[in-house]
């Protein structure tokens, strides 16, 4: 097994230094050819260094810490702010699950609003990681369901309210689909976006079964005094235009032992966030002694995300 | 065997509420429960201490009409349910349970668990309830009395916040969930003007 992998670990290696170099070539007969910057106002080394940057996981600390300044500069000549770029590992003995409780889920979409701030996300597009979805009571049919709502005061009388946001899945369909390995699962069960390395293809969009992965189709605009300046390489840092980007559990805020932005803005209490593999945690609590369900649960996709009800 | 069980469970009702009964104990939380603590409400309270007043007004048990600062509004049980019922008749910087212990405000949630024991033992374990600050480390949770005003408990509907921004060129389907077509096949502005 171990020889078989260091084989192909090899192949790999080759393949890839093969292609860098390729790469390499083009871009610096680009660069010769080229006689006003290509760069956009950031240096020649910073450009290069982006352009070859390697794979998160495949990338030495020492590299890492190198993508992590140029991330900063880039968002200074952006946002002209200094933003913290983390690159806090899993906790050991931690892998995440989250509850929602629909009986106390009203609706007001406060979580909605703290995401789209935490995590840095544009206040006039599209992209918002979290879906509430109206529903009428009864039913279960999700096709049914609304985010549009904007009645004047929620709850409405005959509703419930269904929050759905990536379910970080333990056998994930995106991850499956990402032809360039840009989205993985880490070892907490959170399923992150290397965003320097996706290429946009958005095929993991359509795999996933719940409408979690969103693309950014232009540049967020965020007032800078709004930016969010903690951040971490997988989570909310700036991300460029034109890749996939998704509900990371806020790994900036989790892996310190913190709240996700959306449990914390909850008025009502209904989220419940904690480790799966703490038999004493609030989550295990959840999933021992209440009716539990989850979506699409026939697809197979082992979703971490649970909804439960009152009683 | 159905009988068995039935048998077996009221047998196993009963053996707990004798000894509660003899001790007066009252109520001294789960132990399988993690540990919390609660966030503290009282000096939050507009009117606390409460004895600044009441030290000089006579306790009267009558219920009657209440005027400011307090309201004659109490949407609590029904009807059922009367100041001194939670209220410590004596010393009114202090709340009293069904058992008759003296009740500091910030374990409040101790007199809401006499009667809504299913929901206190939820909150207990952190099912029900807001956890404050972290999801790690120190289990800080608010108190019942945070979210619910005790006397009107239940939460009063209000505005969301504004939803999506819609995909430009095209309008929010009509109807919300209902609507007759999926937001592609609902033809705006922009494209109504093409011959």
């Amino acid at each position: 097994m171990s020889a078989g992998k260091k084989a192909t670990g090899g192949n790999d290696v080759k393949s890839r230094s093969a292609r860098r170099a390729f790469l390499k070539g083009i871009a610096m007969a680009g660069a010769a050819a080229a006689a006003t910057p290509a760069w956009g106002g950031r240096t020649f080394q910073d450009a290069m260094g982006d352009f070859f940057q390697k794979h998160y996981l495949r990338m030495s600390p020492d590299e890492v810490q190198a993508a992590i300044e140029r991330i900063q500069r880039r968002a200074q000549d952006r946002f002209g702010v200094d933003i913290n770029v983390k690159n806090t590992p899993a906790q050991a003995g931690v892998v995440f699950g989250y509850a929602i409780n629909i009986s106390k889920c009203k609706g007001y979409r406060d979580c909605v609003s703290a995401c789209v701030k935490e995590n840095n996300l544009g206040r006039d597009s599209q992209v918002q990681y979290i879906r509430v979805l109206e529903m009428d009571q009864g039913t279960m049919n999700l096709e049914n369901g609304d985010h549009y709502y904007a009645p004047e005061t929620v709850p409405q009388e005959g509703k419930f309210y269904l929050p759905v946001q990536c379910m970080q899945c333990d056998d994930p369909p995106c991850v499956k689909a990402c032809p360039v390995n840009a989205t993985w699962m880490e070892p907490d069960g959170i399923v992150v976006v290397d965003y320097d390395w996706c290429i946009g293809c958005r095929y993991c969009m359509t795999a996933c079964p719940y409408w979690a992965r969103h693309f950014n189709w232009s540049e967020p605009e965020i007032p800078a005094e709004e930016i969010n300046l903690d951040t971490h390489y997988l989570g909310n840092r700036p991300r460029p235009k034109g890749v996939v980007e998704k509900c990371h559990f806020c790994v900036q805020r989790t892996r310190e032992g913190r709240q996700p932005a959306c449990m914390e803005a909850c008025p009502t209490g209904a989220r419940v966030f904690g480790n799966l593999l703490d038999p004493d945690s609030e989550i295990r609590y959840v999933l021992e002694n209440k009716t539990v369900f989850r979506l699409k649960e026939d697809l197979g996709t082992e979703p971490k995300f649970w909804y439960y009800t009152d009683g | 065997m159905l009988l068995a069980f039935g048998c077996a469970g009221l047998a196993g009702a009963q053996e707990p509420v004798a000894p509660a009964a003899e001790t007066t104990v009252g109520f001294a939380g789960y132990p399988d429960a993690p540990a919390l603590s609660v966030v503290p409400r009282q000096d939050e309270m507009r009117f606390f201490p409460c004895e600044q007043c009441h030290k000089f007004l006579e306790t009267e048990s009558q219920v009657r009409e209440l005027s400011s600062p307090h309201t004659n509004e109490l949407d609590h049980g029904e009807g059922r349910l009367w100041c001194l019922n939670c209220h410590e008749g004596e010393d009114r910087d202090y709340l009293v349970t069904l058992l008759g212990e003296r009740i500091e405000y910030n374990d409040s949630h101790l007199v809401c668990g006499g009667c809504h024991a299913n929901r206190h033992r939820d909150w207990y374990f952190g099912a029900h309830g807001k956890r404050a600050d972290n999801w790690q480390g120190e289990r800080r949770v608010y108190n019942c009395a945070h979210c619910h005003d005790p006397h009107e408990p239940a939460l009063e509907p209000r505005a969301p916040e504004p939803m999506p921004p819609v995909r430009k060129g095209l309008a929010r389907p009509e109807g919300g969930a209902h609507a007759p077509g999926f937001p592609w096949e609902t033809q705006t502005d922009s494209t109504e003007e093409q011959p």
